[in-house]
């Protein structure tokens, strides 16, 4: 008794978003927003000075991270005295 | 702008109480009497021009995608950059000078320390070092 109703759901849900599909398609922008006109600029230029920002504090600016010595690091003899 | 109204549709509350345009044209005017008649009367254009008045965007166009993401995740970013500026400016206010046990002789030399004392040896430190050829396993 459920699966009929249930296959019908589903059937209908399948159609409906066909015809989103097609709607959202015939609907082009009509005035582009703020979001359109500068948004990818912020994203990539946001990005951009991120990236560059971190690799150079990571790298360049004397912190020291720690890493593990394990083949990084050449043993040095320490009883020397 | 459009004055300040009660007009307040989303797609959780697709109701509003009051109309969108509210101040109507005569043109408009006519247009909501024959409204009271029998719609078949109505043409589509009239019909169209009648949910225009009486809201303000169909739901695809209330529910359209926007690039907003893209200024967020933009913004985001870029304070999260500002915040590394900062991090640098600590570096180099703030934190004292670095302890002695830091310095790169020094981590070596206690690395040979340890791996003398064989710490960790099953798993860890110096199960890593090959004691035959003294250097780090591959």
């Amino acid at each position: 008794m459920m699966f009929p109703l249930v296959r019908n759901a589903l059937s209908s849900l399948r159609i409906r978003s066909i015809q989103q599909i097609r709607a959202r398609q015939s609907h082009s922008k009509h005035s582009p927003d703020f979001h359109d006109k500068y948004g990818d600029i912020l994203l990539a230029s946001g990005t951009a000075f991120c990236v560059v920002v971190w690799v150079f504090t990571a790298t360049q600016v004397g912190i020291e991270w720690n890493p593990s010595p394990v083949g990084r690091t050449t043993p040095k003899e320490w009883n020397d005295e | 702008m459009p004055p300040y109204t009660n007009y307040h549709a989303q797609r959780s509350y697709p109701m509003p109480d009051e109309p969108f345009c509210t101040e109507l044209s005569a043109e408009q005017q006519a247009l909501k009497e024959k409204e009271k008649g029998s719609w078949t009367q109505l043409s589509h254009a009239e019909k169209v021009a009648l949910y225009r008045l009486q809201f303000h965007e169909t739901f695809t166009e209330m529910n359209r995608r926007s690039n907003e993401w893209k200024t967020v995740m933009g913004c985001v970013f870029f304070f999260f950059g500002f915040t590394g500026l900062l991090i640098w400016w600590q570096r180099v206010y703030v934190f004292p000078k670095k302890p002695i046990t830091l310095m790169d002789e020094w981590k070596a030399q206690q690395l040979q320390r340890i791996l003398d004392m064989k710490g960790n040896p099953v798993q860890g430190l110096a199960s890593r070092w090959d004691y035959e050829r003294k250097e780090w396993k591959k």
